[in-house]
């Protein structure tokens, strides 16, 4: 990241140095007042989720999900810390629905029990899972096609899901191979 | 059909909780606390996420990284037109729905440019917001998962234009 950071934003800059260096501090304020408008809408849905995942929580339900799932998370997590389980399971569960705003806080609880307890591989897959999509129905997309009235909105379902599983195998596969060479 | 799954969603996971005694506000309530807090530790990174795509888009980079890679894209059967939103998609999700809606009434939701840039939205995500947001404030280097997942997000949008032509 502080690679990425560091050249883009020296490229980025240095064009505007030369082409409009008057838009250079409106470019920043604009990310500026994005990430404040996003922090806004991510507190709106962190607020419905979060009392959410608390009630489930408090029923065993999320544990009980989790108890099914955990022979095949072990296996693909290599790890055996259950409640940090628990929770990857939950943010994979809300990924494939489509719960828009669920997965983030799931996730980043997760990676974090994953982090502290140094299951850095486990924290890698589940980030790579949710890099590669694992959403079942692409909701925006197909709202988009109707909005601009596509004859049939719904028919890029099966290039997406295909398109979006091979990402996702693909990414956990690689993940595999490049762990057992290092 | 599927804007019943959340409503139902809701209404059977309340019930049942009632079903089970869980005093269903104090739980609620709880829950909420950690929304702030997890908000504010995230505030940082995605300030500087966001300031960087914002900086990427502005200054002509990514119309110029666009430029440039048309002719890959072409060689891969991506239509080059759809390169922007393929080179914003890691960075922003709402910057990249905003370019979809525009290439999908550009182009027409049907025409095969829309239905790329369709498959090319949803079968990636933001990479690199979510590696700044899950990673919040941890050391460890990213490059190799970053890597892992663009690469898997790029194989599989070369696969999704393909599909778009035979399917």
């Amino acid at each position: 990241m502080n690679v990425i950071f560091a050249v883009l934003f020296s490229g980025a800059a240095l064009i505007f140095l030369f082409r409009d260096p008057e838009g250079f501090l409106p470019a920043m304020l604009a990310g500026g007042e994005k990430a404040a408008v996003l922090s806004l809408s991510l507190l709106a849905s962190y607020c419905v989720w979060l009392g959410f995942f608390e009630v489930l929580k408090a029923t065993g339900l999320a544990d009980k999900l989790a108890a099914r799932l955990y022979p095949a998370a072990r296996r693909l997590f290599r790890t055996n810390d259950r409640a940090a389980l628990s929770l990857a399971c939950q943010n994979i569960a809300a990924n494939l629905l489509g719960l828009p705003g669920a997965p983030t806080p799931l996730g980043i609880a997760a990676t974090k029990k994953f982090l502290e307890t140094g299951q850095d591989f486990a924290a890698e897959m589940l980030f790579v899972l949710n890099a590669t999509s694992l959403q079942l129905l692409p909701a925006t997309a197909i709202a988009l096609r109707a909005a601009a009235g596509s004859a049939s909105p719904a028919d890029i379902v099966l290039p997406t899901l295909l398109a979006s599983l091979v990402s996702t195998v693909l990414g956990a596969a690689l993940l595999f191979l490049f762990r057992r060479r290092t | 059909m599927t804007a019943l799954l959340l409503p139902a969603l809701f209404l059977a996971l309340f019930l049942f909780a009632l079903a089970r005694r869980v005093k269903l506000y104090d739980c609620f309530t709880k829950g909420v606390k950690g929304a702030v807090p997890l908000v504010l530790s995230l505030f940082p990174y995605l300030a500087a996420v966001l300031i960087l795509s914002e900086l990427f888009e502005q200054s002509g980079l990514s119309a110029f990284l666009t430029q440039a890679l048309s002719p890959v894209f072409s060689f891969l059967g991506i239509p080059p037109e759809i390169g922007k939103l393929v080179l914003l998609k890691p960075f922003s999700g709402s910057g990249s729905t905003a370019l979809l809606t525009e290439l999908l009434a550009e182009f027409g939701a049907d025409s095969y440019i829309g239905r790329c840039a369709c498959v090319a939205f949803g079968s990636s995500e933001t990479v690199f917001f979510i590696s700044a947001v899950y990673f919040a404030g941890s050391k460890k280097n990213l490059a190799k998962p970053i890597v892992i997942s663009l690469a898997a997000n790029f194989f599989s949008l070369i696969l999704g234009c393909f599909l778009c032509r035979i399917l």
